[in-house]
């Protein structure tokens, strides 16, 4: 009973940080048919952000070294201020381009990131402390969980719970549903594409730099490639939601992770190295019997 | 006619640019290695230390009576550019090819010189690839296997304190990686009393090892030592989630741990220990390590940050001893000098190669223990037998 609930305290948690990611690609991809795959280097530079640029083995923490109640926020404003510049010098210009040509400019756009993190940092992973009471341990229904994993999970619903009560219940999140369902009929009655736009990137980003943060907690470890493998899988689940479905990406979020728990936690061991064959196993299987997704909405249909 | 003149003039003109070096009666050693790209932070510290070698053997009258000359060409961590790099110090005449850490990124540049006909070295891959299995005859590598590390650490923690059950988790990302854990593997049939109580693995990148360290947890007892076989940077991300887990295990790992950098992500490590073929800590047992850590210092500006410097230094020190014993650069004689070698002493380490491997099947490791955040010498072990070259082939 105890192995169960850990099982699923990990699958939770693990999961929670998919959805966040997930949930920072669908909605730009709502509003703007954009895969934003410069998101996980987005991540990465948030990180980053903490330290002082510096080529030495040994990391130099600078904005890490902020009381929480500072560092969190300048952190998220640092992941909006990024990702809404990079809306106005990169991604406005492709506006009207078709949707896999924005693509191209987004892995671009994380390319050059990379690059410029490799220079002023050099490749070789920093290493960064932040929270570190956050690793101990607590009990619940007798499951030891580290304190991060809940900390996690709730993180993820409270900006589950807010987000929707923003798009429910406030012009702005009215305005973002009407863009993601039919952009252009939303324009023509009045909705201001460009101020949707802005704010659908600077969500997108704080959601960036708050997975930054959890990843830099846990790991205590800023990489450049450290994003990648959390975009992969997001991207992963706005595709097996439906995409332009945000609720569907959340959800689609939590079932990777889960899936990947269970499979570590199931798989013999031989058979453990490809647990990620499993998973990807498991999406095909699901794209096969649903192409569009598993919770597709109707906007996602061809538009004429 | 007019045509053969032509191409014979080019010909001619061809072979005169590609051996200017030569005509200038040095000795030239090329590194193909990355001077940019990700490779860099990894090659550029050993390459350092081959450097301070060099420049040793010149103040002392060079090689042969010449001078060493360096080339160099940038493989940009790129594998096409490597094996470009490669052609581009052979141009330059290079009797000695030294290329990338690691094997993937080194092997299109060794492949080069192995062509060439010349004698070419890896700065540290840990592969039994790097060398006559992956190359050719003619190629080496600096460092010592990576199944030597696992294997010295397994027995060393059995002997040494007391290890008896072990935990075995290997991250699946890199050859490296399962070449530590193929060397624990193999040691551990040998530890008469020692027994596997887990197995699990993970990958390099996973956000957590949440899963992996529930299965842990819920052992019976906690292992004894747990063999870490990974690399950065999801290195320290296990052994992070590892302590935080409250799972107070001794922590065996590879060479690639070796490094004060990243220990205030852990402020508080302890029993945690790694194998390292001389100390960056100041209290290596040979003075003349410590002196070389202050040379490093003056030529870089700052300590080596791991262990990974030295094997740069190892590589040209045997090279020039070889080509010393057999009058020539000549690639043949120097590689037969140098599969005489048995236990050759270097600054940091014996040094063996044969006609079946041109890498360390053995070898003396320091034992780095790290308590309270403080990393140091704390033992020194070599594995009671050579790991046969079949079984490291057939892994």
């Amino acid at each position: 009973m105890t192995g169960l609930l850990q099982i699923v305290f990990d699958a939770l948690s693990l999961g929670s940080l998919y959805a966040l990611g997930a949930l920072g690609i669908a909605l730009i991809f709502g509003v703007m048919r954009l895969v934003n795959f410069a998101h996980g280097d987005f991540i990465a530079f948030c990180v980053f952000a903490m330290l002082w640029p510096s080529t030495n083995a040994a990391a130099i923490v600078f904005a890490g070294n902020l009381p929480s109640w500072l560092l969190v926020p300048l952190l998220l404003l640092v992941g909006a201020g990024l990702s809404v510049l990079s809306e106005i010098i990169v991604f406005r210009r492709f506006r009207n381009a078709n949707p896999a040509t924005m693509m191209i400019a987004s892995f671009a756009l994380g390319f050059a990131m990379r690059n410029f993190l490799l220079m002023l940092y050099s490749s070789r992973p920093k290493s960064i402390t932040l929270w570190p009471t956050l690793g101990l341990p607590v009990e619940i229904l007798g499951a030891r969980i580290p304190m991060l994993q809940v900390v996690t999970i709730v993180i993820t619903l409270v900006v589950l719970a807010a987000l929707t009560l923003f798009l429910k219940r406030t012009r702005y999140g009215l305005e973002m549903r009407a863009a993601a369902e039919n952009f252009t009929m939303a324009r023509m009655l009045g909705v201001r594409a460009n101020g949707v736009i802005l704010f659908a990137f600077a969500i997108s980003g704080m959601l960036a730099a708050a997975i930054g943060l959890i990843l830099a907690t846990n790991s205590g470890t800023a990489d450049i490639n450290m994003g990648a493998n959390v975009m992969l899988i997001a991207f992963i689940a706005t595709v097996i939601g439906g995409l332009g479905s945000v609720p569907g990406a959340v959800a689609a979020g939590f079932l990777i992770g889960a899936a990947s728990v269970i499979f570590q936690a199931t798989l013999p061991n031989e058979a453990r190295v490809f647990r990620d064959s499993f998973v990807y196993g498991a999406v095909i299987i699901v794209l096969l019997v649903r192409p569009q997704g598993l919770f597709a909405p109707k906007s996602a249909k061809q538009r004429v | 006619m007019r045509v053969m003149k032509l191409a014979g003039g080019l010909a001619a003109l061809v072979a005169l640019w590609g051996t200017p070096s030569q005509a200038a009666d040095d000795i030239v050693v090329g590194f193909a290695t990355a001077a940019s790209g990700f490779m860099q932070a990894y090659d550029k510290p050993a390459q350092d230390a081959a450097m301070i070698r060099i420049d040793e053997i010149n103040k002392a009258g060079g090689l042969l009576g010449k001078k060493i000359k360096v080339v160099t060409a940038d493989t940009k961590t790129d594998q096409a550019e490597g094996a470009k790099a490669g052609l581009a110090v052979l141009d330059q005449g290079a009797d000695l090819v030294v290329v990338s850490c690691d094997y993937d990124f080194g092997a299109p540049a060794a492949l080069q010189a192995q062509a060439a006909g010349k004698v070419s070295f890896f700065l540290c891959a840990e592969s039994v690839k790097a060398g006559i299995q992956g190359v050719g005859p003619y190629s080496f590598s600096a460092s010592v296997l990576a199944a030597v590390q696992g294997a010295s650490m397994s027995e060393w923690a059995y002997n040494k304190k007391g290890a008896r059950t072990f935990y075995r988790l290997l991250d699946s990302w890199t050859v490296y990686n399962k070449g530590i854990c193929d060397g624990f593997d193999w040691q551990l049939p040998n530890l008469k009393e020692a027994k596997l109580v887990g197995s699990d693995t993970f990958k390099n990148d996973d956000a957590s090892i949440a899963s992996q360290i529930t299965r842990i947890k819920s052992l019976p007892k906690e292992p004894d030592a747990i063999m870490l076989c990974t690399m950065m940077p999801g290195a320290v991300s296990a052994v992070k989630q590892i302590r935080a887990a409250g799972i107070k295990s001794m922590i065996l790992n590879g060479s690639s741990m070796d490094g004060s950098y990243w220990l205030n992500a852990i402020p508080d490590l302890s029993n945690f220990y790694v194998p390292v073929q001389g100390s960056i800590y100041g209290d290596d047992p040979n003075p003349k390590v410590n002196e070389f850590n202050k040379k490093y210092k003056e030529a870089t500006g700052a300590d080596p940050s791991s262990q990974y410097v030295y094997p740069g230094y190892v590589m040209i020190d045997v090279w020039a001893k070889a080509v010393e014993r057999a009058k020539t650069t000549d690639a043949e004689k120097v590689v037969a000098e140098l599969e005489k070698m048995n236990s050759e002493p270097t600054l940091f380490g014996p040094r063996t190669f044969t006609k079946e491997l041109h890498h360390q099947n053995q070898g003396r490791y320091l034992i780095i223990g790290t308590d309270n955040g403080k990393p140091k010498v704390v033992d020194e072990w070599t594995i009671s037998s050579k790991i046969p070259v079949d079984y490291l082939v057939s892994k």
